[in-house]
């Protein structure tokens, strides 16, 4: 990568980071949708940067899509019932989170390709699922996550109403 | 000035821990929402990146092709998510 694309990566990046802070942490939905834009450029860039220019297209297009339907005052907020300990719980739950990732990228020799499977065969298994039967695959964890978001929410507007 | 594969996955570590943040610190359903957005760009950006460094000789579609599955996942379940918690006046 030479150092146009390299410039371009770290600029994107810090756009794309900075578009997910300002999503996590300004208030109003009118800021937050603005914030995922920036979120969906930044993110553009970064699959530019490293020749995924099809990626690169879908993400931007996907992304402000997803900054419109957030920004949009047609949807009602719904409160949590989430209690404040939980909640504190869960954002010291994502700075280990990020930690242990970051952790796992410094030392990312699994990347390397140096692990071949072991007594479980999980390099067979990674080639039939993400080689032979990829969208197949994609497409059951899609439906899979789709199905418990829903469940989620459904159970959260639930609890609000009672 | 470079890139590695270490530098993206940094990247893409700091996208998914700032997703799951603000998906568990927002008190608003709708606002939490927009954290799995940014726990699938996270994600896609960790495809991209391996795809593009660490399958030398190999086919790097299969992280792109991820990549692309994972933003329109994640604009469908926004979508999802706020068609469920419903507009403003329908009940």
């Amino acid at each position: 990568m030479d150092s146009l694309h390299a410039i371009g990566f770290y600029v994107s990046s810090g756009v794309s980071l900075a578009g997910g802070l300002g999503v996590a942490l300004l208030p109003g939905r009118d800021l937050r949708g603005l914030a995922l834009g920036v979120l969906g450029v930044g993110l553009g860039g970064i699959y530019l940067t490293l020749s995924a220019g099809l990626a690169a297209l879908v993400a931007a297009v996907c992304y402000l899509g997803c900054a419109a339907l957030v920004a949009s005052p047609q949807y009602r907020p719904v409160e949590g019932v989430v209690g404040s300990l939980w909640r504190q719980v869960g954002a010291i739950a994502a700075a280990i989170l990020l930690a242990v990732l970051a952790y796992s990228a410094f030392r990312g020799d699994f990347v390397h390709a140096s692990f071949y499977g072991g007594v479980f065969g999980v390099a067979n298994l990674g080639r039939v699922f993400f080689a032979h039967d990829a969208l197949a695959t994609e497409a059951v964890a899609l439906l899979v996550l789709a199905a418990f978001a829903g469940a989620t929410a459904m159970w959260r507007v639930r609890e609000r109403g009672r | 000035m470079t890139v590695g594969l270490v530098v993206v996955l940094f990247v893409a570590a700091g996208l998914i821990a700032t997703g799951v943040f603000t998906a568990v610190w927002r008190r608003d359903l709708t606002a939490a929402l927009a954290g799995i957005p940014l726990m699938f760009a996270g994600a896609g950006v960790a495809f991209a990146g391996v795809a593009r460094f660490a399958t030398v000789g190999g086919p790097q579609l299969f992280g792109q092709e991820f990549a692309v599955v994972l933003a329109i996942g994640a604009t469908a379940l926004v979508a999802l998510g706020l068609g469920i918690a419903g507009r403003e006046g329908s009940r």
